[in-house]
């Protein structure tokens, strides 16, 4: 009887979420932008579409379905979360790039961490578009962050501050940063770091895009000159900055990789396209490495969602995310130079890029585009410290080298 | 509906994972005991009907122990006669019905003649399934033309045969026509599944022994597991294991999902087998080549898995053809 009640619960729970998604595939089929990926020809374009896209998202209730329930469009289940997103990438529509920062970084830090003058200044502005980036990195502290050495001293109510971050996503359309720096050198180079919320607007703030390697201006560089954040601004205690910045760590855990691990079994397309215009479709070694390759990409995508699955079941292991991400980046890697193999010397031919496509078909600038996977957010070799530390029980190297 | 945690807990123990590669005739009868071989035909067929799930976790934990006994033929074998009640009151009973894990040539005719290939313990069959192109026929090992020849093979943890036929009659005709090619494709998505799972169960424990040896292994002062060159490598067998497993079990309950999937996630197992049982060697050191140590165990194992039910390159040819027909 047991196992038949459980059945039924399992049932109705499955009827509820399919008329879910029948509700979102239905708003998306009637909203989602046409066109995108030939709309924008500047990047400053792009980012003005991006904040139309996410203001609808708003609207319509799918902007945050992580938030509470207070919120409009919060309260979401995982698996509703995850719903959306799947339906969000089979449709194709342009993935939320400038919002991600401040809808999970921003939120998750502020809501968890933030003082409640902090909550409601910050977070209803999200929703009417108000844009964070994060300024954590700096040429100096890249896989090691707690060597940040962006400095804020104390001058009465506020703290001046001078430093370099690096590799902000979209900086250059932010309103507001969250910002990590130094208040102390004194003790573990953990016990220095505090946490600010500082306006992109203030004086001595200088933002300067990237320019990558394909051409895309995703990341930005920030000077900060004698930069006054107020006291008030400040998440959590002087000090316990890299407390508070677990919080905006772990805001996110799977729910993109998914999405993307599924953009990318969507455009598999793009490849027997190539294949078939390579004229290869008789040749054995192509058939059976891009055989291979779809099957690399079905894994990636299964070990998405096993670890959403299990995240539902709270049974979420230390590393597992670590794995999600390192097979995402090398699935990307692998579909990105298959592509630049079958094209052959037409990928030599510059084309525009796509921005924020990582399956644009411009093969060459898709090859490129998907190192921002293997090292940004924690790179690759920093994954695989943490797969064989903490899964399999590895021993750390010693601390304490000098040169 | 079956907790598969307790079945996992059951196999275990049954099945102890320092004992690898256990003695032969004593796991059959302990897998006939437990009930394994029934464990997914359907309960109006005398089976358990626990899903193909369940058949999954048993492959995958014995192929954790290097499991000697034919299990995989057997169960494919049962599934193959499963329309025909006396046979399956005989396999319940303890007759071994064998499925060959690779291509016959064998003609197709009222009286066989030809040879199959890849019959595991054909020793102890009591029959033998015969895959042909438009039937599905059975034949008693007993009757006279049947000839049994051991193949001497490099994987010492399995035992494979040959199965010579010299105008034998078939006992029974167990399908024809369509109704033989839909029962082909069953049976090989069947193998595919469990092939793949005894592949990662075989890699799992591959890589636990390997990532023990470094931890215990002292050079330079400190244990191998401290260098990152080496803990690099094992996160990236780690990562190669957890993907193949993931599509394993993306795969086990959706019986709906075409041969050439479950096909290429065959491949991709035991590619990923054969690479960690290749580092396995590799990371062991010279231990690793000897014979006492099991390391080669794991690798002729993982080497001969990959050829059972067809070649990764046959089956990743066979799977982007379907793609490039999916996208025409």
């Amino acid at each position: 009887l047991r196992a038949l009640r459980k059945s039924y619960w399992q049932i109705s729970m499955t009827v509820e979420l399919d008329s879910f998604r029948q509700e979102v595939r239905a708003w998306i089929s009637a909203n989602a932008p046409c066109n995108w990926r030939t709309a924008d020809s500047t990047h400053a374009q792009f980012a003005a579409s991006q904040r139309a896209w996410f203001l609808k998202l708003v609207d319509s209730g799918y902007a945050i379905p992580h938030w509470p329930t207070e919120w409009p469009g919060g309260g979401r289940s995982l698996a509703e979360q995850k719903i959306i997103y799947e339906e969000l990438a089979s449709a194709d529509t342009p993935r939320l790039l400038l919002s991600f920062v401040s809808t999970y970084h921003a939120f998750s830090t502020i809501h968890e961490c933030g003082t409640e003058a902090q909550k409601a200044r910050y977070l209803p502005a999200i929703l009417k578009g108000e844009t964070w980036c994060q300024g954590f990195s700096e040429p100096g502290a890249g896989s090691d962050l707690a060597a940040i050495k962006c400095k804020a001293e104390r001058r009465g109510g506020t703290y001046v501050i001078n430093g370099q971050k690096i590799w902000s996503t979209m900086a250059q359309y932010a309103d507001k940063c969250l910002l990590l720096v130094r208040t102390s050198s004194e003790g573990a180079k953990q016990a220095g770091i505090t946490y600010l919320l500082m306006d992109m607007k203030a004086p001595g703030v200088t933002v300067r895009p990237i320019h990558q390697i394909q051409g895309d201006e995703e990341f930005a560089e920030i000077f900060l000159d004698n930069v006054e954040v107020p006291v008030s601004d400040r998440v959590g205690e002087e000090g316990a900055g890299w407390t508070v910045a677990q919080a905006t760590l772990a805001s996110e855990r799977g729910l993109t990789l998914m999405e993307l691990s599924y953009r990318m079994r969507g455009a598999m397309g793009r490849i027997t396209q190539l294949i078939r215009n390579a004229g290869r479709t008789e040749d054995q070694g192509i058939l059976r490495d891009f055989g291979r390759l779809a099957t690399q990409v079905d894994a990636a995508c299964a070990v998405a969602d096993r670890f959403l699955e299990n995240r539902m079941a709270g049974l979420e292991a230390v590393g597992d995310a670590s794995i999600v991400k390192n097979s995402y980046s090398r699935a990307l890697r692998a579909w990105s130079a298959f592509g630049v193999r079958l094209a052959g010397i037409d990928a030599q031919y510059r084309d525009p890029i796509v921005f924020g496509d990582l399956n644009s078909g411009n093969w060459m600038a898709d090859f490129m585009n998907s190192y921002a996977w293997t090292i940004a957010g924690g790179s690759e070799e920093v994954q695989r410290n943490i797969i064989a530390e903490r899964m399999l029980g590895m021993p750390r190297e010693p601390k304490g080298w000098v040169a | 509906v079956i907790d598969l945690n307790e079945l996992r807990d059951a196999a275990q123990k049954a099945f102890p994972t320092d004992a690898l590669a256990p003695d032969r005739d004593a796991s059959r009868r302990r897998i006939v005991d437990l009930g394994w071989l029934m464990i997914e035909l359907p309960e109006d067929r005398g089976g358990l009907g626990l899903g193909s799930a369940a058949a999954t976790t048993v492959h995958f934990e014995m192929g954790r122990v290097l499991n000697s006994a034919p299990l995989i033929p057997a169960m494919l074998g049962i599934h193959a006669v499963s329309g025909n009640a006396e046979l399956i009151e005989q396999a319940i009973s303890g007759a071994y019905v064998a499925l060959p894990m690779l291509p016959t040539q064998v003609d197709e005719d009222d009286l066989l003649i030809g040879t199959i290939s890849g019959v595991f313990d054909a020793d102890m069959a009591t029959y033998v399934i015969v895959p042909l192109p438009d039937q599905i026929a059975l034949i008693s090992t007993s009757v006279a033309g049947v000839r049994v020849i051991e193949r001497s093979i490099w994987d010492k943890t399995r035992r494979l045969f040959d199965v010579e036929l010299n105008n034998v009659r078939p006992d029974v005709i167990l399908a024809e026509g369509e109704a033989a090619h839909a029962l082909n494709r069953q049976l090989a998505k069947s193998a595919h599944l469990a092939i793949a799972a005894d592949s990662l169960g075989g890699a799992n424990a591959a890589l636990a022994m390997t990532v023990e040896y470094l931890k215990l292994r002292r050079q330079f002062d400190r244990p191998l597991a401290m260098f990152q060159a080496l803990k690099h490598r094992c996160a990236d067998l780690k990562t190669l294991i957890a993907n193949a497993e993931a599509l394993l079990w993306s795969l086990a309950d959706k019986s709906d999902a075409s041969l050439s999937e479950f096909g290429a996630m065959k491949a991709y197992a035991t590619d990923v087998y054969r690479t960690v049982t290749e580092e396995m060697i590799q990371l062991h050191g010279g231990i690793g080549l000897t014979e006492e140590h099991p390391c080669h165990l794991f690798m002729k194992r993982a080497i001969l898995n990959a050829q059972l039910g067809g070649s990764s390159d046959d089956l990743f040819e066979a799977r982007c053809r379907e793609l490039l027909g999916e996208y025409a």
